[in-house]
């Protein structure tokens, strides 16, 4: 009963402590990586740097002192170079439709954004379309050549490179200061959270993710958002997350079969409405029709690139980046370029014309 | 005199609409603008009341000021244009 407890109060906890830094901090990939070109800003790409900076260490320094039990290790992801790149580059597009990335449509509904709840479903209906669907043929397509290095090693930036791997961490967080420095990072803010004070509690509590999977849900899976969404749909209608054990802990509550990660992926909306709640800020909106309709076709888009690629901005670009894996280093740079390039053709290009 | 004690040129209203609209049609408004202008914008997107236009103003040299209603729940942004 009491790991049960446990179980089920991290979970919720991990997902709610999210959602409230997200909200209190406006933190939004899509955001970091649209204002870098449509009003040359990159006071939020600060933001997620020093987040992942500070992910980087702590994932790291978690595994390498035993602190992770099961396997031990940080969950890395195979590269799949085809699904990687190009389910990247369809999911960075459909963030710019939908209006935010994966945790950024999550945290909106706890602001009572209607329209960011239509792109969570049009979220979950993209991954199963793609994972079990009509577009399965294409995912395994993508997804069939894998990449090791020697017999069956998932690529890393250090094994690649044949170097310690806080030699990698040393080098990426040395190249990060100048350009975080340049941001002014410890100016009071003025009012809620300054982007440097978001970006670090953004980054702890996803090393406390990495732990809290590990110890609560059996293996250092970290923050995500593409398998977990879908193991909480599945749960909600199909009564079971049919999330694999090798990935992630499952318990049986009131005949449901749920899997850790689904947990938080109920916290995070929650935690956002507490915080908007405290702020007063919580309100009902809706959007323009055509709007809703955008969302949920960016939501599907997103869906059906996560899946491709292997997880959206949290899974691959930020936790799996942290992981130093070679396939979530490459999703990132093509959810960037996608995103740049629907920023371009939506908001950019019409405003020209 | 502050921003918001001045008359507004024009008013904007993004009541409701997605992430990036606010921003983008405040920036579409500020353009047609002449400077000194003065643009009103209302808005209940958190993100985009408290960060991304201010940011888009500050960025700029624009007077940006806000009031947030809270029992409404909305902003109201008052940006000068440069």
């Amino acid at each position: 009963m009491g790991s049960m407890f446990g179980f089920i109060l991290s979970g919720l906890l991990v997902g709610a402590a999210f959602g409230f830094v997200l909200q209190r901090g406006r933190y939004c990939v899509n955001t970091a990586f649209r204002d870098v070109i449509f009003i040359n800003d990159f006071t939020l790409l600060r933001a997620y740097v020093l987040g992942l900076v500070t992910l980087i260490i702590g994932a790291n320094f978690l595994e390498d002192v035993g602190w992770l039990g099961g396997s031990g290790q940080l969950y890395r992801q195979a590269f799949v170079p085809w699904a990687n790149a190009i389910g990247g580059y369809i999911f960075g597009m459909g963030i710019v439709l939908a209006g935010g990335c994966g945790s950024g449509i999550l945290y909106r509904v706890g602001e009572g954004l209607l329209a960011a709840l239509v792109a969570v479903f049009g979220f979950f209906f993209g991954i199963m379309t793609t994972k079990a669907g009509l577009l399965k043929p294409l995912y395994e397509a993508l997804t069939a050549k894998v990449v090791y290095v020697g017999e069956d090693t998932t690529p890393t930036l250090f094994n690649m490179l044949g170097v310690n791997k806080w030699v990698v961490i040393a080098v990426l967080t040395v190249a990060a200061v100048p350009f975080l420095l340049k941001g002014t990072p410890f100016k009071k803010a003025k009012k809620g959270y300054y982007w440097s004070t978001a970006g670090l509690l953004v980054g702890l509590v996803a090393v406390i993710a990495f732990w809290a999977s590990a110890h609560f849900g059996g293996n250092a899976r970290g923050l995500s958002f593409t398998g977990p969404l879908r193991e909480f749909f599945l749960a909600v209608t199909m009564g079971d997350s049919q999330a694999s054990p090798s990935l992630i802990k499952s318990v049986t509550m009131l005949g449901i079969n749920v899997s850790w990660s689904s947990l938080y992926v109920l916290g995070v909306p929650l935690g956002a409405y507490i915080s908007a709640k405290l702020l007063k800020e919580f309100k009902l909106k809706v959007p323009p029709a055509n709007e809703l309709l955008r969302v949920l076709a960016g939501g599907f888009v997103m869906g059906l690139g996560a899946q491709i690629s292997g997880g959206c901005n949290i899974g691959q670009g930020f936790t799996g980046v942290s992981t130093l894996a070679v396939s979530s280093w490459v999703t990132t740079v093509f959810i960037l370029l996608g995103n740049w390039t629907m920023v371009y053709f939506l908001l950019i290009k019409p405003m020209r014309d | 005199m502050s921003l918001k004690d001045e008359a507004p040129k024009e008013t904007l209203d993004t009541l409701g609409r997605v992430c990036p609209y606010p921003l983008l049609l405040t920036k579409k408004a500020l353009e047609k603008l002449q400077s000194g202008a003065m643009l009103k914008v209302l808005c209940d997107a958190p993100a985009s009341a408290e960060d991304s236009i201010p940011r888009y103003c500050e960025k700029n040299g624009f007077g940006f000021e806000s009031v947030k209603l809270e029992d409404k729940g909305y902003w109201e942004l008052y940006i000068k244009k440069k």
